[in-house]
């Protein structure tokens, strides 16, 4: 699927109350104050429905940054423009 | 600027009710400042397991039912322990609501997932243990708190122990959570306020497959999917509207392609789609549900654009139909602006806008209605008739958690009530009208037998209500029990009908003062004086026990504005004015309000009524 890169920033400002404009390459675990593992559970679910994807037991896991999650995304088809 | 992002967080669950949206509504209530305007409801959660990720649906609900939430959860596996020490940081948090969620896999490892290794004797000691232990729970929770609380049974096992042979045994697997859920169902009746949430049936609806999520069951301790955390979310929720007065009463329904297939003006009686075959089939369902719905006390009424001679005669000639003229309360069908037509409905029920649910099918109605009257719950009915009748029954927009004789019988009263404003047009003088009537008010003190109707009324009445406080069954039980209090219930009849029991006053007493604890009269029985006859006689008993002074108090909300000046229009003297809230007084050796002249009362005894006849 085709996704803009618009869409997953604002999934990341609804998971976590930020700003989607604020949302950015160097956007992880380590900056995101609120991203504790409940957070990190509520990211996977909300990823999954925006998206229409099942990530696997690993990608769960490994999603830390933004990067990663895009990749991840990428992995399971969506095309990011 | 953060009451944008709450208002536009909610806006968007309306088109788009998917759990991200409930995420960012989570997170818009967090940020805002709780409003001053928006009352809080305070719900306590009690969990042996991961409850967080449906938090933001039951946050969102609780916002889309009018109130901010504020959210107290108990530590992992820490219920009883919170429960049964009144020190708790559960009862100084003063919950309205208190969810216990219990998951089987946490309370009995080995019954969840060992099931073979439990004997027959083993089986039955785990089932009376969980039940137990449940009741243990509550009745500490009813030592400190009148909080309604709500309590799940268990979803049948997703992967049953002995494959195909389970379900050959009462005493396999499957049978057992059965039985389990029986024994906790027996059990909670017993307790005042205590309710099943019925996790069972839910996750049969949703299926294993959307329901559970072993990736976060495994992860974090979360077993629920996507899919659940909805449904369980917005399940909670429908525990609150009812229990808290915001009950939606009104169903008010298209004719043309929602009703029935087709445009009757342009197909006519022969060529509209409704019948036992499909595609009229489907139509026959949603009415069916509609009359069932209309069984349990639903009010109906019709809105359509249409000529009115044609909707009329398919009500009372189609071969067809399910639903017919007299299910429905009032009609407006005619070429007005469904958002006029609305409002005139409302008029004439005498029914909160934000008690009604409105159906069509078109998208402009739809949305016509949805920014001009936010109130209303809207639903749209397009394309997919087969959908339709589940997709009205889904959001549980009329749950109540009582069934009383009421309710059977709600829309014949509505129409009566019709009826007698004909006979107001056409009679002279209201008192010569109402004398007419034949009107009788039936007063009694409130005994057991009343106990459900006159605490239902207390959570549904929000117009003609001094002091709208809301009280669960147990609450009117304590004040029917102390000798300090007494609670008044009036029935009023006339000679076209039983309206049933319409209002309720307590008194409390101290010393020579009797205060009105609460005064309250169902909006249907307005206007004929009930109130007036209603409070004669609370004043003449409270100076027949010897009291001097009765004192009456009124607490503002968006909707009790018309008795704002009841006490001063009976006599009452302010003693007491304070942002909108106001305490009165009657001198009772001074003089007793009157009763009219055209009402009847006639005192009672419990027995000769039930709530329920």
């Amino acid at each position: 699927m085709q996704a803009s890169e618009n869409k997953l920033k604002q999934v990341f400002a609804d998971v976590f109350g930020m700003e989607a404009a604020s949302v950015n390459e160097s956007t992880s675990v380590d900056t995101v104050k609120k991203w504790d593992s409940l957070k990190h559970l509520k990211l996977v679910l909300a990823l999954e429905e925006q998206f229409g994807v099942t990530l696997t037991e690993e990608q769960t896991v490994e999603i830390l940054n933004y990067p990663l999650v895009k990749a991840v995304l990428e992995e399971h088809g969506v095309l990011f423009q | 600027m953060n009451r944008d992002l709450v208002s536009s967080a909610l806006a968007r669950i309306e088109t788009q009710p998917d759990y991200t949206a409930y995420q960012a509504l989570a997170n818009a209530l967090e940020q805002a400042n709780p409003d001053a305007r928006t009352p809080p409801l305070r719900v306590a959660v009690l969990r042996n397991f991961t409850f967080e990720p449906v938090l933001p649906v039951l946050q969102g609900e609780i916002a889309r039912a009018g109130f901010y939430p504020e959210i107290y959860l108990g530590d992992f596996d820490a219920i009883a322990a919170d429960a049964l020490d009144g020190g708790s940081p559960l009862y100084s948090f003063r919950p309205d609501f208190i969810i216990v969620a219990q998951w089987l896999e946490t309370l009995s490892p080995a019954l969840a997932t060992r099931f073979t290794s439990l004997s027959a004797a083993d089986v039955e000691r785990e089932v009376d243990r969980i039940v137990a232990a449940t009741v243990e729970i509550i009745t500490g929770i009813r030592r400190h708190s009148l909080a309604p609380v709500l309590v799940n049974n268990f979803p049948l096992p997703f992967r049953r122990t002995l494959g195909i042979l389970d379900a050959q045994s009462a005493n396999y697997h499957t049978h057992t959570v059965l039985r389990l859920n029986a024994a906790l169902l027996e059990q909670l009746q017993a307790f005042r306020d205590a309710y099943v949430v019925d996790y069972m049936s839910l996750m049969a609806s949703l299926g294993t497959a959307a329901g559970f999520d072993e990736r976060y069951w495994h992860m974090a301790g979360a077993p629920l999917g996507r899919a659940a955390l909805l449904a369980f979310g917005q399940e909670y929720a429908k525990f609150i509207r009812p229990l808290r007065g915001k009950s939606r009463k009104c169903l008010v329904l298209d004719c043309d392609n929602t009703l029935w297939g087709g445009v009757i003006g342009e197909d006519g009686m022969s060529g509209i789609r409704l019948g036992a075959e499909f595609p009229g089939s489907c139509y026959q369902a949603l009415q069916r549900e509609i009359l069932n719905l209309h069984d349990r006390g639903v009010i109906l009424a019709l809105c359509s654009k249409n000529n009115e001679a044609d909707a009329i005669e398919v009500l009372r000639q189609h071969p067809e139909m399910i639903l017919r003229e007299q299910h429905f309360a009032a009609m407006r069908i005619n070429w007005q602006d469904k958002v006029t037509n609305l409002t005139s409905l409302a008029e004439e029920l005498n029914v909160g806008l934000d008690a009604f649910v409105f159906v069509d099918d078109s998208q402009f109605e739809c949305d016509f209605v949805r920014e001009r009257l936010p109130q209303v719950a809207v639903l749209q009915l397009s394309s997919a008739p087969a959908t339709f009748a589940a997709r009205l029954s889904a959001p549980g927009y009329f749950d109540s958690l009582s069934f009383s004789a009421e309710d059977r019988n709600r829309t014949p009263m509505y129409r009566d009530e019709s009826e007698r404003r004909e006979l107001l047009r056409s009679a002279g003088s209201l008192p010569e009208y109402l004398r007419g009537l034949g009107l009788v008010a039936e007063i009694g003190i409130a005994g057991e037998s009343v106990i459900a109707r006159v605490s239902q009324l207390t959570q549904k009445t929000n117009q003609f209500n001094l002091t709208t406080r809301r009280y669960g069954g147990g609450q009117i039980r304590a004040f029917v029990a102390a000798t300090a209090a007494d609670v008044f219930y009036v029935r009023l009849r006339d000679r076209l009908s039983d309206l049933g029991i319409i209002g309720v006053g307590i008194l409390v007493f101290r010393g020579a003062d009797a205060e009105i604890d609460t005064f309250l009269l169902s909006c249907r029985a307005l206007g004929r004086g009930a109130e007036d006859a209603f409070l004669a006689h609370m004043a003449a008993a409270a100076h027949a026990r010897g009291c001097r002074r009765l004192v009456g108090r009124y607490l503002p909300t968006s909707k009790n504005a018309q008795v704002a000046d009841f006490y001063s229009r009976h006599g009452f003297t302010a003693i007491e004015k304070n942002e909108g809230a106001s305490a009165w007084e009657l001198m009772l050796d001074a003089g007793l309000p009157e009763c009219p002249d055209w009402m009847e009362i006639r005192l009672v005894q419990e027995e000769a009524h039930s709530a329920g006849q």
